[in-house]
């Protein structure tokens, strides 16, 4: 029984680290159409900003999200501004093909970088853990990575409903047209989305950097987990995200449980079939996104 | 439908890639007819999941060619040959490094040096047997690679059936309390699996109990399943068939898990490398590893010296760097390649071969004596022991540098 608690605990912690990751992907396809596959180079390169802090300055990996999302943000809203909107109006296979050429110019150039050795912060008290009932742990450095997951995920959806940038981007997201009629400066509402996306993908690298192990080559990886994460959770909401994430940490973690370990991945992307043919919408997606007017 | 595209894009861009690569490298040869040169052919994991381990068996091969040419190149029936190395990029992929080696072979290379890893090994290997051509494996160890009948592929290092049965050997013949009980934790692919067999082989046939074996995806950093299930059975020690990232992951998810082995854990190839100490920190000490080489293993060649000898050498060549094994084992499959062009007296493929198949010297690598099948089975692995943040060897005895600190696991 402890060993099923300890396996649900575990796959939650997991599964908020995966929402963490995953959130932004999901702002920059349901608002801008784009599926950014270069999302998880930005996860890498927060990873690495955190770790050069510290190493040069002794900056704790969690206190170096913010100088990563920052850094993060920069480069976003520059990438958006002055290249992807180029093409965004064009179709989608265009967005995909030059995302996917950043991605491809990200990770060489990081090998080239920082090279392609593997990385990660040895924080002390992020490898301890707390012990419940049961002798189930609960690991702090995901506890607080995890945390931050549903904190931030809050803090996003209250800014996009409340403040006016926030429902300039949603209104921009629905209707591109409708909008500029508005007054809405579209390019720039653009930038900043992906602005806000990389930085947010910046922290959890420096969340990521603090738990786990991290090299260019794992840019993949974090986009498709980011991938099965929104479309699990449902485009177009920023919760659709974080229930995707956990969805799918608790179901690789009992996957792992209940079979042969290796199967786990072919579990997870099982159970997103399931939800995609019950519910195509997403667990917590909205089905007039679908429905938007493209200008 | 995305991935469909995505499989296109990606399809469409290796292709290029290869196709470029191809051309812009013209036809090496050119210079080998020319009679002063010896073109070796290196595909080679530049890029990919296994840029890392593909760039430290570049610097190997960098290694002897410099020191090679250094002492007027290869003496070949009264000339001496420069040697030359032509690297192209697999981007980690087998299918790549099949197709580059078939591309070396069109273009008159017909001597090559392994590319990085068991997968890109294999699929390299099939069609050097197709081509005629020779291969030197430098880092394929997977055992499946040499039960196929091949007669043009030989292995410089030990097998993988020896990589985590030397550390349970070493644990039989070092540790005091000598253990009782031994968990596997395997990666999914072919080399970490075969490695797993030879070791829980070992295990049973030295009176160990083996409590558990369990599998995880190759390359996961998130091995919590496996070890939520391990830590019921209390093993004595953990050993992991892994590499860096699920190396690193056992550490630092037992620790987070409260899986607390008494006697620590054994690692196969993450340990060795700088990179498993650097990020685990403290928790990495007392981990052992298994090494196809060391600074102290016994053995001594005309070109290279001793082991201590080449780690000099590849020191003075890296700004100080000291090798890990993967360099060493590069260096040691070009030497092989270059004893044996020496010995044939000649760069013909097929006396290249045959003179492989009956080469039997000793090397600052150890011994270089192939079997029947091309594998290398008279080497033995050494251990290291992470201690103080730093890989010593362990064992075996008269290569070790300092004794085995036991019980391993000490938080």
């Amino acid at each position: 029984m402890s060993q099923f608690a300890q396996a649900t605990v575990y796959g939650l912690l997991q599964g908020g680290i995966l929402a963490l990751v995953a959130v932004r992907f999901s702002l920059v396809w349901g608002v801008l159409n784009v599926v950014n596959l270069a999302h998880g180079a930005f996860v890498v390169a927060g990873a690495y900003v955190a770790y050069e802090l510290h190493e040069t300055i002794g900056l704790d990996p969690f206190l170096g999200m913010v100088p990563a999302a920052l850094v993060l943000f920069v480069l976003g809203y520059a990438l958006q501004r002055y290249l992807v909107n180029l093409v965004v109006n064009a179709p989608i296979f265009i967005t995909l093909l030059l995302t996917f050429g950043l991605a491809l110019i990200a990770v060489d150039g990081m090998v080239l970088l920082f090279t392609a050795n593997y990385r990660g912060i040895p924080v002390g008290y992020a490898a301890g853990s707390l012990t419940l009932p049961g002798d189930v742990r609960l690991p702090v450095g995901r506890l607080i990575a995890a945390l931050l997951a549903v904190g931030i995920t809050l803090g996003l959806g209250y800014v996009m409903r409340r403040t006016r940038t926030g429902l300039a981007i949603l209104a921009t997201g629905m209707d591109r047209g409708a909008a500029r009629l508005m007054g809405i400066r579209a390019a720039h509402v653009y930038a900043l989305t992906f602005g806000i996306a990389a930085a947010l993908a910046g922290a959890a690298g420096a969340a990521v950097s603090a738990v786990g192990t991290f090299s260019p080559a794992d840019a993949g990886r974090f986009t498709l987990f980011s991938f099965v994460a929104a479309v699990l959770g449902g485009l177009g909401t920023m919760s659709g995200a974080l229930y995707g994430g956990l969805l799918l940490g608790l179901v690789e973690s009992w996957g792992g449980q209940l079979l042969p370990g290796t199967l786990v991945n072919a579990v997870a992307f099982a159970v997103l079939v399931l939800v995609l043919a019950v519910r195509p919408q997403g667990l917590a997606g909205k089905a007039f996104y679908a429905a938007r007017v493209e200008a | 439908m995305k991935t469909r595209i995505l499989a296109g894009i990606t399809a469409a861009t290796l292709v290029a890639a290869v196709a470029g690569c191809g051309h812009s490298k013209g036809t090496p040869t050119d210079t080998a007819q020319s009679g002063g040169a010896l073109t070796l052919g290196a595909s080679l994991s530049l890029t990919g999941s296994l840029a890392r381990e593909g760039t430290l068996t570049r610097e190997g091969y960098e290694v002897c060619r410099s020191v090679v040419n250094g002492r007027g190149g290869v003496p070949v029936g009264g000339k001496k040959l420069t040697l030359d190395i032509t690297y192209q990029d697999d981007t980690s992929k087998p299918d790549t490094a099949a197709q580059l080696v078939d591309q070396f072979n069109d273009n008159g290379v017909k001597l090559i040096l392994g590319p990085y890893g068991s997968a890109t090994t294999a699929a390299a290997a099939a069609v050097v047997e197709r081509n005629k051509q020779v291969m030197a494996d430098s880092s394929g160890a997977d055992d499946a690679i040499f039960t196929k009948g091949y007669r043009h592929t030989f292995a410089v290092l030990s097998p993988a059936t020896s990589y985590a049965a030397s550390m349970v050997q070493a644990l039989f013949d070092l540790a005091d309390p000598k253990p009782k009980t031994i968990a596997f934790i395997s990666a999914d692919d072919g080399f970490s699996k075969t490695v797993t067999t030879g070791g829980v082989a070992r295990a049973q046939q030295l009176g160990f109990t083996v409590v558990d074996t369990e599998f995880v995806p190759n390359g996961t950093s998130d091995v919590s399943g496996a070890l939520t299930k391990i830590k019921s059975k209390n093993p004595d020690v953990i050993i992991g068939s892994v590499h860096l990232a699920e190396g690193v992951a056992i550490v630092k998810q037992a620790k987070e898990l409260g899986v607390n082995p008494p006697g620590g854990f054994g690692e196969t190839v993450a340990p060795p490398t700088p990179d498993f100490a650097t990020s685990l920190g403290t928790a990495a000490n007392g981990v052992l590893g298994s090494t196809q080489w060391t600074a102290l293993t016994s053995g001594s060649d005309k070109w290279f010296g001793t082991a201590r000898d080449y780690a000099a050498t590849f020191a003075k060549q890296y700004n100080g760097r000291q090798p890990e094994y993967h360099g060493a084992e590069a260096t040691a499959a070009c030497l092989a390649l270059v004893l044996a062009v020496e010995k044939a007296g000649s760069t013909d493929p097929d006396k290249v071969r045959d003179a492989l198949a009956g080469l039997d010297e000793q090397t600052f690598f150890g011994p270089l004596k192939f079997n029947p099948t091309g594998q290398n089975t008279t080497k033995t692995m050494g251990v290291i022991q992470i201690q103080a943040g730093k890989p010593v060897p362990v064992w075996p005895r008269d290569a070790s540098q300092s004794p085995l600190i036991w019980p391993g696991n000490r938080s």
